[in-house]
């Protein structure tokens, strides 16, 4: 899983298409995860997405997330 | 973490914007709910009836058992009225009167014990229905057993999860206290020289390790822990953990800015900081004592004062 620390190591793979995400926006089996912090969350984000904050993810993951085989896309601002 | 199912959208909002994806503006909830997930697809639906049945507690599977018991009776015992054709012992129609009836109800705790003396017997489809209720009555026995068993193993766990918690709060507790006398030196120290040390600082440095450690206990157990924590103990940690906020704030406040300050200082000063600051009465998942509520906001805005 993501550690905040290591941000650099977050292995983009298995991926998730823009399409995917586009077709499912109303499936709620799959949790579309925002990571972005509070503020850019509110500015703008993926309708029906969460937040939750790469700073926080260690701290609130198993609260916010309980099921692990749960299916989530996980994004961020871009291409980093 | 063990997320299995986890898939990442590598172009994230700037190519979801540029493709004209619906973008949605509103402010993150402050308390997070947990995510509902929807029922996982799969799964034999023709034993779901049977999962039911093992979820009841122990006292409504013996009163199933038992009523399906008797309702078996009823009915082996009104066929006999009836159409006739009913329960046989030693070769004699079982009649169906109160004592019919008191030989039906034996014969149907007999058949759902699987036991089978065979001194009544069931004649034509009655047959059928003495071979379902054995299945019935095996398959609900057989919960009633395993609820009894697995209720002593419930109970051992529980008092294990309880020790292991009453110790993780005593340890907290303990450092917590460290701590607070620790900040307090530290502070004394500043007074006295005005500037801080290098030893003092690395001193400072790994106390503010240890309380964040201890913080991070403190915001595990507000926000996911499954043993409901004593609210005594909770306020006296509570209000440690005030204390100890305090004199940091206190001692950050008059640290001279600028030049000898350590990256590992500021980075624990700012994790406390932002760790603290979701601990408020309103944000935690439980709802707790006014009192606690209280020393919650407090801590808060403790934290507000230290980021």
């Amino acid at each position: 899983m993501v550690k905040p620390q290591s941000t650099e190591k977050i292995p983009y793979e298995p991926a998730i298409s823009r399409d995917e995400i586009m077709a499912r926006l109303e499936d709620r089996a799959l949790v579309i995860l925002n990571v972005m912090p509070k503020e850019t969350y509110a500015d703008g984000h993926i309708p029906g997405s969460i937040s939750l904050p790469v700073a926080e993810i260690e701290a609130k993951a198993r609260a916010l997330l309980a099921n692990p085989v749960q299916e989530i896309a996980v994004y961020c601002a871009g291409p980093t | 973490m063990g997320y299995t199912n986890l898939r990442y959208y590598v172009g994230g909002m700037e190519d979801w914007i540029e493709h004209n994806g619906p973008v949605e503006r509103s402010p993150a909830p402050v308390a997070a709910r947990p995510v509902i997930v929807a029922p996982q697809p799969g799964g034999s639906r023709a034993f779901v009836w049977l999962e039911i049945l093992a979820s009841w507690p122990l006292e409504r599977l013996i009163g199933f058992w038992l009523g399906m018991i008797v309702v078996f009776g009823v009915i082996y015992w009104l066929t006999g009225i009836g159409m006739g054709w009913g329960l046989q012992a030693g070769n004699v129609e079982v009649k169906p009167d109160l004592s019919g009836f008191a030989t039906a109800i034996y014969f149907s705790f007999v058949t759902a014990l699987s036991i089978g003396y065979g001194d009544v017997i069931p004649t034509g489809p009655l047959r059928i229905l003495a071979v379902i209720e054995g299945i019935a009555g095996l398959l609900v026995f057989g919960c009633v057993i395993s609820k009894l068993v697995s209720r002593r193993q419930e109970e051992l766990t529980a008092e294990i999860h309880h020790t292991t918690f009453e110790d993780r709060l005593d340890r907290v507790r303990t450092n917590l206290h460290l701590v607070f006398s620790d900040l307090g030196s530290v502070q004394q120290l500043q007074a006295e020289q005005g500037v801080l040390p290098d030893q003092v600082r690395r001193r400072l440095e790994s106390t503010v390790r240890v309380f964040r450690g201890e913080l991070q206990t403190i915001h595990d157990l507000l926000y996911k822990s499954h043993v409901e924590p004593d609210e005594e103990a909770l306020e006296s940690l509570l209000a440690n953990l005030a204390i100890c906020l305090q004199s940091l704030v206190e001692i950050s406040a008059s640290r001279p800015a600028g030049n000898g300050q350590s990256a590992a200082l500021e980075a624990g000063l700012r994790a406390i900081g932002n760790l603290a600051q979701e601990i408020c009465g309103e944000c935690v998942p439980r709802v707790y004592a006014p009192a606690l509520k209280e020393s919650m906001d407090q801590i808060q805005e403790l934290a507000r004062r230290l980021a």
